[in-house]
């Protein structure tokens, strides 16, 4: 797929911008804070309806304004799209296609597909399990967009069921009888329905991507560093068979229902997984150095790649935010033999000195000053 | 008065200042004339004592309309779902209109419901089926599952096939696919 053209208006520091891509990469230089990665995140926002660094839409509209937009022209091999968003600072987003307002986000989701890349994702191996759980989640997104509405659905129940939870251990307090068990129960069989949906799909998608995530891994290091990665479901998931999960779910509650009683919080569940990624079987968290551990990315990056390619069909975009700077020759050079020309590369940097002459030649190069792009 | 509309439902800032100029441009017998309509409303319009839907009698037109089939009860979330479906001219039963969904985080329990009432009703009166007709959303699921529990041992209990969107509200649904869905109800097991 290849994104023709860009229009944010009042998105972050844009007021209004009209950009046209014109070849299959596309440099954004500029100095710090000028809007780079805002313009990834735009890309990144049609992509996925989410952005990995804002946590309302108030954020994402030009200060002071009340609504900011981004629409889009994509090329796909089924023929040209037209993508708008429609954000509020104050409500809720509008989404469309080809100038249709859609009364469901979800149809929004799957039409454009982008792999994000920036320096920040180094926390997928340093940081805590709830980063490796929203990657996996974005990943799971795209490649099955009806995920978007069984991870809001979960968290939901999740939400409600914690709700109750504390209810019930504030009236416990105050010696009062809790809110009847009949409304628990049933929270408990959605959670366990619901959770194991998501349970399975993390396992299915953690399956496709591991062995292609461990091919690179090796190419990269070109030794013989073997890369496990390991899904740890809280709830175990012993077959891929729905009731079964369903079961092990609930009989997990009823175990630690006295603690989740105490805490008047939900302790069992898919938002307690973790993924374990290990190098030669030490946690690549405590064994890596930093390059090492910049490997392990790139080669989870490029797995990512190649996965929705096979699922969707057609290359995804890859937005590479500030590292591919950060990256040493050998490492530069395998990701941009895998990209070539056939995935759609925008990459941000403040200079072009780290770059191969060769493939500079043949990109498009667009200087970024305050919300202000000029060729 | 800009500040007061805005609590309307689906009325946003700037719905509130047009309606606002309005009021303010039209002559002062007319806005007494919508004030009071208002508030004579108000005062005049309460809930059924039957089945809690908008009534400006103490029982609605529906619970003392002989020609319903009193031996059904479709029972819904608001009073709006009540209007969608008598829209569809399909359905002859009565109503039992809950007052909203179970909702921990909004601390509505079944306590705060009209489900109680729900429950004497079916157990008093010699009820053959009790329809539910709500939402698929997560807390209408649960409402659906907590009732259908406390009604099975009086009688049938049937729920709305919703062919509807996800995150659908009835009132959204069109005529058609609401006539389709009550068609279409099947049993709860
Ligand atoms: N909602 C907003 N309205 C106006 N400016 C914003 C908004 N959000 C971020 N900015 C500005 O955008 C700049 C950061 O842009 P960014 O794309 O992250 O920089 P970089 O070019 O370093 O990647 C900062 O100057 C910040 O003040
Ligand atoms: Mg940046
Ligand atoms: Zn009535």
């Amino acid at each position: 797929m290849y994104l023709k053209t860009l229009h944010l208006r009042q998105f972050r520091n844009y007021r209004e911008q009209q950009i046209a891509f014109s070849a299959p990469k596309t440099i954004l230089l500029g100095d710090n804070a000028q809007g780079k990665s805002n313009l990834l995140e735009a890309v990144e926002l049609l992509a996925t309806l989410r952005s990995h660094r804002a946590l309302r839409d108030r954020e994402l509209v030009l200060e002071g304004e009340p609504i900011g937009q981004i629409t889009a022209t994509l090329e796909r091999e089924t023929g040209t799209v037209d993508l708008a968003v429609l954000l509020r600072s104050n409500g809720r987003r509008t989404v469309s296609l080809n100038g249709e307002t859609l009364r469901r986000q979800l149809d929004f989701l799957g039409v454009m597909n982008a792999v994000q890349f920036s320096s920040l994702d180094l926390d997928l191996v340093r940081g805590g399990p709830g980063e490796r759980r929203s990657w996996l989640d974005t990943l799971l997104i795209q490649l099955e967009p009806v995920y978007a509405y069984i991870l809001q659905q979960y968290n939901t129940v999740l939400r409600q069921r914690n709700a109750l939870l504390k209810q019930r251990r504030r009236s416990e307090e105050v010696g009062e009888t809790p809110p009847d068990l009949e409304q628990l129960a049933i929270w408990d069989a959605q959670l366990a329905a619901i959770g194991s949906r998501v349970i399975r799909r993390r396992a299915r998608v953690l399956d496709r991507l591991a062995p292609l995530a461990q091919t690179w891994h090796q190419a990269i290091s070109s030794s013989t560093e073997q890369l496990e990665i390991c899904y740890a479901p809280n709830v175990q998931l012993e077959q891929d068979d729905p009731s079964v999960v369903q079961q092990t779910f609930l009989d997990k509650l009823a175990q630690r229902s006295i603690a989740e009683q105490h805490q008047g919080t939900t302790l069992v569940g898919p938002h307690r997984d973790e993924v374990e990624f290990t190098i030669n079987q030490t946690p690549a968290r405590q064994y890596g150095s930093q390059g090492q551990q910049r490997t392990l990315v790139l080669a989870l990056k490029l797995a990512e790649l190649k996965l929705i390619e096979s699922v969707v069909g057609e290359p995804p975009l890859l937005l590479l935010d500030d590292v591919l700077a950060e990256l040493d020759l050998n490492r530069q050079n395998k990701l941009l033999e895998t990209i070539q020309d056939r995935f759609q590369t925008l990459i941000t940097t403040t200079h072009l000195g780290s770059f191969d002459a060769q493939w500079l030649k043949s990109s498009q190069i667009l200087t970024v000053r305050s919300g202000h792009i000029e060729e | 008065m800009i500040e007061q509309l805005q609590r309307l439902p689906g009325v946003g800032p700037k719905t509130a200042q047009r309606l606002a100029l309005h009021i303010l441009k039209r002559s002062e017998s007319e806005v007494q004339a919508l004030a009071q309509a208002i508030l004579e409303a108000k005062q005049q319009v309460g809930l059924c004592s039957v089945c809690f839907h908008l009534s400006a009698e103490p029982v609605c037109e529906i619970c003392r309309s002989p020609n319903r089939d009193s031996h059904t009860i479709c029972v819904v979330a608001d009073s709006r779902d009540v209007i969608a479906l008598e829209k569809t001219r399909e359905y002859r039963g009565k109503y039992h209109v809950l007052g909203g969904l179970i909702s921990p985080m909004d601390g509505i329990g079944p306590d705060q419901l009209n489900i109680g009432q729900l429950v004497r009703r079916v157990s008093k009166q010699d009820t053959k089926e009790v329809i539910l007709a709500i939402s698929p959303s997560v807390e209408g699921e649960t409402t659906t599952l907590y009732i259908g529990q406390l009604v099975k041992p009086f009688t049938k209990v049937t729920r709305i096939a919703f062919g509807l969107p996800m995150g659908g509200d009835l009132e959204y649904a069109d005529e058609v696919t609401l006539a389709r869905a009550l068609e279409g109800r099947r049993e709860l097991d």
